[in-house]
């Protein structure tokens, strides 16, 4: 027989735990190790309710091969599906990358405080992106475009190893002339087709016009590039809590327990992954 | 839910904890706060034994080589192959072409009833196991010294003593709870001297730390009991009364130049000075050693030198004072005791006295070969072995220079191994037994601290898998000769019986005080704590003169680095246990080479970064991991992993005594992988 | 009925039997060995029940096992099905000591706060406490200097104070009015006598500890950024990994989560405990880790247990029981630490440098003499230093980079988060 706790136990708290069927419906190659899926819950209710904000993850999971956080990649404005750009790296990576369209993974989420939107209304905003960093600033980019009236002068800079590390090159090309805003894109060495700008991403601040008045930066990328760019916006007068990043930690639950993505007291899956630059500075020192 | 309290299964501190079972899965371990050694913790390969006994990739059932590939077959097959192919070669070319390997990872009981198979029933001398990798020069050494080959003390005594010298262990990652008690005895204001060639964890909290190059410990040794002898620290008395050849030792010390310490140890002599002096000064000193020591061609010197300073200086024969060769693994202690080796029936009785073999005839009722047989590395040199039973042992990664071993394995006519896993080495077998895990049968494991303690089964074994012994038995019945055995106990009995050491051993005493330490002679004998009370084994220690011989392979111009291999804290031998628990694997995926900060500069290398090591038997792909640890020009690799395998680098040198190859010295190169 | 009451001892088994009916019974029983475990008792005849002393492993185990099977995974052809295993078990936890109780509450407010786990509270609801106070604190408890002992005021549904021929009994949550109402009649009114003994109890208790922490000044030390760094290379060279501490610690909650693959095409998904002083708690796919070092894996689990459950929680998440004092390899326990915190309050060295020339020497990637000739030639060419050490090639890009967040204070391996995976 079931007491009170227990019938309110079952009826009020889901398993955070169990992950829910999702099939492939669409695969795109980014480069040569990038892949992009796009993904729709198998419960029709599910699929219909689901709902996220940009800058939060997903733990996908395939079966023996363990589970890992992505960062969703696709604007919320677009209902019943999301998509996961995915770079090959390991066990669970490599038997994603091998899946076709139609398989099923496994999903939970969506995690993470996502970009704080509230915060960006009637603001420029400048995107700074290196790598597979484009990812989660691509599912913003998109919803801010897709309310563009609500939003100042939009930038977008985005880095890349080489031409062919470049993702979301057909993005990258219309994303200016369709929504007016500036779109810069460089590599660290070009080829010999390679016509645009190379050299590090912040070789592009002479090519904008920015107003570190008015402005947040969002910036995701290599660790190597996040220093130099919040450099550089320092030297230009921004506020620290106008540049905005994310940060990386080994995730497991995803859901503030199991303490391996802990930084300070804060959890990096439910605090973060979305820090501005005041809030880390915070937390740089604690381990 | 329940627990089973049984004896830890990785390394031979002899730990006990409790197995949880729930629905007939392991679920947990809990340490026993009451034993003396495990004191209410355990190391993290103890905390996660649990795990790898229900891994998928378990044996549960027999494999038989169909076709050139192992096929499932049903027990009586697989037995009977075994027992006919085993007939088979013996009548066509003698009982010494066929090759046993016994485990030191099984029981004691296990262990003697596959040396019982292999005498009684194959009538071969061939028996031996992986002691003859770790320990088999302690084993002849310090016999030869005081008489018996096992460490002299029990390890709850090192937090008494008043100096612990530490040499060739790194106690700290390969026997935790020994090197607890080492902390223990600093607490209370102990002195600690450390001679490594590594830096290991515990140099940190030495009094001393001299950092000799590799295979030099003859010349540090002879150099320190040299200081002792001319500075008059030595104990007269005891020298006098219970030792022998002692006006030759110390004439042989005389012409010993004390030069020698500095130039061939590149070791100040000003440190070993102190560290003489502070040796000699103290009344209650151990000497703590392991593989560092021994695996050398100069191994059993090595050992005999040990043993010399001890004598010397009278640290031995008391309580907290003596030597302790701190074995590797589990039951290795046992597995030596129960005479899985080629020289020795249990209790290293003398396979070649004739009134041994008549009192085991006895009771075995059956003629047993009297000359000594092949050890396990004279087994594979590809010419005399036609036919082999290996029970849990991974000669293909634990042996140097495993190409060659492997090209062996691949030639030999008939091979069977018994194993928990499908080992590299059962990969080459004609007939693979699934054998039961340490938490699914009942038996008896022997400590290095000569603790002889149960091991009993929590859940049944897995798949079809069986316990060693009852494969063994199973065997036997089938070459007509039947061991008829209802239990483990019932083994003992009869170990007892013809065992001296283990003469008063029965199942109903191990129960209560965590064991028994051997020598334990008749039932109402308590067991010994430490050895040679009173006086040696032998009678009088024994003095050996002792000249060094450098390693068989020295750095050149084409190889100019040393290696050294051994073990990481987190893994355990060939991985097929450890690398199957999810903690362990996480702590260390995968193998790494390590590497001097400076060489590293040389060599253009960064950490992490793949290098090729080099030797002439062989190329092992691998990470560098650069940290000065290690000194320079000298590059330490673990052997556990299968990716990268260390000993297809190793030497097959070896100590013409105790025949042990020298794991812990050969020449390489290192290439930077573009 | 009233809240204090009395149950003599004689009637102690009667209840247990009783009780035991409807619930598994878990108990402190002392095993012929000598160590003392709580344990699923089947029947009460067949063993010794040890009131007195603290068992090996604490209570939280029977929230958040050592090893728990979350869910059963299958593939047929391309689809997963799987199957949620939830332990519904009623229980009684019988016997604990006021350490662990107290523990058990601190894993509450974890499991309950943000996101609620289910497999922890589903065990918890079914699931009735009955501590005994500790008239006779053992070797290595400090539980009265972390308000968690040796009696609790709350948290418990039933308390007992041995009073040597009876047992006191205080009422606290609902679970255990229910138990004492339904067999009522084993009890009786406390008189005012037995709650005056009771309160003796208490006191003579708390004058018995043999370890006196000072848990306070150690969290000030804490809060003032006065902890000497120095600690933490001396832990941190102690230290062997085990990952004994976090498996005894009644209020150590990390976990991991980890497929157990049965077959091809089946398994299970697993939570087993995980310590924060392991290095693969932190390392990430690509091998970077946060946490590389010893030091600051010990720094992160004091950190947290004294500090930032401190800040979050407004308590440390040490109760007090000792348990890792009595098992650690290398004196790395709680005890000993604050002790060196509270012996040894310095200024922390954190602040020292944040010049980038600084920096880098400090982190051993460029030496005195490189810094002053490449300021030297910095001044004719107009570039920040950095630049100017990348052009030279002295250090790499990704060298000044290391630098540069240091010196900005961003987290190391800021800028991907959540989009890489493993």
């Amino acid at each position: 027989m079931e007491n009170r706790a227990q019938v309110l136990l079952r009826k009020m708290v889901a398993n955070i735990y169990l992950p829910h069927t999702a099939f492939i419906k669409r695969i795109e190659e980014e480069t040569g190790d990038i892949k992009t899926f796009t993904l729709c819950f198998k419960e029709e209710e599910l699929r219909n309710k689901f709902t996220f904000r940009p800058g939060q993850f997903v733990l996908v999971s395939v079966f023996n091969c363990g589970e890992a956080p992505f960062s969703i990649s696709s604007s919320p404005e677009v209902a019943g599906e999301l998509q996961l750009s995915i770079k090959k790296a390991g066990l669970l990576t490599g038997e994603i990358h091998r899946c076709k369209e139609g398989d099923e993974i496994c999903m939970r989420g969506p995690y993470g405080n996502g970009f704080p939107l509230d915060s960006l209304y009637g603001r420029n905003i400048l995107f700074v992106g290196g790598g597979i960093g484009l990812a989660p600033l691509r599912s913003l980019i998109q919803y801010v475009f897709a309310k563009r009236s609500d939003f100042g002068r939009i930038t977008v800079l985005y880095g890349a190893r080489t031409p062919e590390d470049i993702v979301f090159k057909e993005d990258l090309k219309n994303w200016g002339k369709e929504n007016n805003a500036d779109v810069l894109v460089t590599v660290d060495r070009g080829d010999t087709e390679w016509k645009g700008n190379t050299g590090p991403v912040t070789n592009l601040w002479e090519k904008i016009e920015i107003s570190p008045l008015n402005t947040k930066t969002i910036i995701c990328g290599p660790p190597v590039m996040i220093p130099y760019v919040v450099f550089d916006l320092l030297k230009m007068g921004f506020a620290e809590e106008d540049i905005i990043s994310t940060l990386e930690r080994n995730m497991k639950c995803g859901v503030g327990k199991c303490s391996h993505c802990t930084l300070g007291s804060k959890f990096t899956c439910i605090d973060g992954p979305v820090f501005t630059y005041n809030e880390m500075k915070e937390l740089h020192f604690l381990l | 839910m329940h627990r089973v309290l049984t004896t830890c299964c990785f390394c031979a501190c002899g730990c006990n904890l409790y197995l949880e079972v729930d629905d007939g899965k392991l679920v947990g371990v809990i340490p026993s706060r009451e034993h003396p050694v495990s004191r209410g913790n355990l190391c993290i390969k103890g905390w996660n034994s649990f795990e790898f006994v229900l891994h998928k990739d378990r044996l549960r059932f027999p494999l038989i080589r169909k076709n050139g590939r192992l096929e499932k077959a049903q027990w009586s097959e697989a037995l009977d192959l075994t027992a006919a192919k085993l007939t088979q070669i013996k009548d066509k070319y003698g009982p010494d072409a066929l090759g046993i390997l016994s485990s030191a990872k099984c029981t004691n009981e296990e262990n003697y009833l596959l040396m019982k198979f292999a005498r009684a029933v194959l009538k071969t001398n061939n028996v031996d196991h992986c002691a003859r990798l770790c320990h088999s020069s302690s084993v002849i050494g310090l016999n030869h010294a005081f008489g018996s080959g096992a460490m002299t003390n029990s390890i709850t005594e090192l937090a008494g003593a008043e100096l612990i010298l530490v040499t060739g262990s790194n106690t700290t990652e390969q026997h935790p709870q020994i090197a607890r008690f080492i902390f223990d005895a600093l607490e209370r204001g102990a002195k600690l001297i450390v001679i490594d060639p590594r830096r290991i964890q515990l140099s940190r909290f030495a009094h001393v730390y001299l950092q000799p190059r590799l295979g030099t410990d003859v010349i540090w040794l002879k150099g320190m009991m040299k200081i002792i002898f001319e500075e008059k620290l030595y104990d007269d008395s005891f020298i006098r009364m219970r030792t022998e050849n002692f006006d030759a030792f110390s004439k042989d010390l005389e012409n010993f130049d004390l030069e020698y310490v500095e130039k061939v140890c590149g070791i100040p002599l000003e440190g070993l000075r102190r560290a003489a002096r502070l040796y000699a000064s103290v009344k209650r000193a151990m000497i703590i050693y392991s593989m560092g020591i021994t695996q050398h061609i100069s191994g059993t010197d090595n050992v005999e030198s040990i043993a010399n300073l001890a004598m010397l200086t009278g640290h031995v024969e008391q309580e907290f004072t003596g030597v302790g060769p701190l074995r590797g693994q589990n039951n290795v202690q046992g597995a030596c005791d129960m005479g899985a080796l080629p020289g020795t029936l249990s209790g290293y009785q003398d396979v070649a006295d004739n009134d041994v073999r008549k009192k085991f005839k006895n009771l075995w009722k059956t003629e047993l070969p009297a000359s000594p047989g092949l050890t396990s590395i004279e087994m594979f040199d590809g010419k005399r072995i036609h036919g082999m039973f290996i029970m849990g042992e991974n000669p293909a990664m634990s042996h140097p220079d495993i190409n060659k071993i492997r090209a062996v394995l691949k030639e030999m006519e008939f091979l069977v191994v018994s194993d928990i896993f499908l080992t590299e080495t059962a990969e080459y077998a004609d007939v693979v037994l699934p054998a039961a895990s340490f938490a699914e049968k009942d038996g008896t494991f022997t400590s290095t601290e000569r603790r002889i303690q149960r091991v009993r089964m929590a859940i049944p074994p897995v798949g079809s898998s069986r316990p060693d012994w009852q494969i063994v038995c199973e065997l036997s019945k089938r070459m007509n000769y039947p061991m008829e055995y209802d239990s483990p106990a019932e083994i003992m009995e009869e170990i007892a019986l013809l065992t001296p050491i283990y003469g008063g051993v029965f199942y109903n005493r191990l129960e209560d005080e965590w064991g028994l330490f051997w020598p334990c002679p008749d039932k109402e004998h308590p067991g010994t704590p430490f050895l040679h009370k009173g006086s040696f084994a032998r009678g009088k220690g024994h003095f050996e003169c002792i000249d060094y011989r450098p390693p068989a392979e020295l750095p050149d111009s084409e190889y100019p680095f040393y290696l050294t291999t051994g073990r990481m804290y987190q893994h355990w031998l060939t991985g097929s246990m450890s690398m199957r628990i999810i903690t362990l694997v996480r702590e260390m995926p995968e193998g790494i080479v390590e590497i001097n900060p400076a060489d590293a500069k040389s060599l253009g290398v960064e950490s992490g970064e793949p290098v090729r090591v080099i030797s002439r038997r062989g190329t092992v792909k691998v990470k560098a991991h650069i940290t000065d640890d290690v000194p320079k020009k000298s590059v330490f690799m673990p052997f556990h992993f299968k990716e990268t395998p260390a000993n297809i680098l190793t030497s097959t040198a070896f100590d013409p005594r105790a025949k042990i190859p020298e794991f812990k010295v050969c020449a390489v190169r290192i290439e930077k992988v573009q | 009925m009233e809240d204090r009451l009395i149950l003599s001892k004689e009637h102690l088994k009667s209840f247990l039997r009783k009780i035991s009916k409807r619930h598994e019974l878990i108990a402190p029983v002392k095993n012929s060995s000598g160590d003392t475990l709580l344990e699923a008792i089947p029947s009460l005849d067949e063993v010794t029940l040890d009131l007195k002393s603290k068992p090996v492993m604490p209570a939280k185990n029977f929230f958040l096992p050592r090893s728990e099977v979350l869910f059963k995974y299958q593939r047929k052809g391309k689809q997963y099905s799987f199957d949620e295993v939830l332990d519904d078990t009623p229980r009684i936890l019988f016997g604990l000591r006021s350490c662990d109780l107290w523990g058990i509450l601190f894993l509450d407010m974890i499991f309950q706060e943000n996101f609620k786990d289910r497999y922890y509270l589903n065990r918890r609801i079914n699931t009735v406490l009955i501590n005994i106070g500790c008239n006779e604190p053992m070797e290595n408890c400090f539980c009265r200097s972390t308000k968690s002992g040796p009696f609790l005021t709350h948290g418990y549904d039933l308390q007992l104070t041995d009073l040597g021929d009876k047992f006191f009994v205080e009422i606290g949550r609902p679970r255990g009015r229910e138990l004492v109402e339904e067999w009522n009649y084993f009890f009786s009114p406390a008189t005012k006598k037995d709650r005056e003994h009771q309160y003796e109890m208490i006191l003579e208790a708390e004058s018995r500890f043999h370890q006196i922490v000072d848990m306070n000044t150690a969290i000030s030390r804490f809060m003032n950024d006065e902890i000497d760094e120095r600690i933490w290379d001396e832990l941190g060279n102690r230290c062997q990994n085990c990952g004994g501490c976090a498996y005894v610690c009644p209020t150590c909650y990390c976990f991991n989560i980890v497929d157990m693959p049965l077959s091809e095409n089946a398994g299970e998904r697993k939570r087993i405990h995980d310590s924060c002083t392991f290095t693969g708690f932190t390392r990430l796919a690509g091998g970077y880790n946060p946490r590389h070092e010893k030091k600051r894996r010990i720094r992160r689990r004091f950190y947290h247990k004294l500090y930032y459950e401190n800040k979050k929680h407004r308590r440390p998440s040490c109760v007090g029981c000792g348990r890792c004092v009595e098992i650690c390899f290398g004196r790395v326990d709680m005890i000993n630490f604050i002790k060196m915190v509270c012996e040894r309050g310095e200024r922390s060295l954190r602040e020292s440098s944040l010049r980038l020339g600084e920096i880098l020497i400090e982190a051993g990637l460029l030496n005195r003499e490189e810094l002053k000739n490449a300021l030297e030639r910095q001044a004719s060419t107009g570039e920040s230093l950095g630049t100017q050490l990348i052009k030279e090639g002295l250090i790499t890009r990704e060298g000044v980079a290391r630098a540069l967040g240091y010196q900005l204070k961003i987290p190391e391996n800021a800028g991907t988060g959540g989009s890489d995976g493993k």
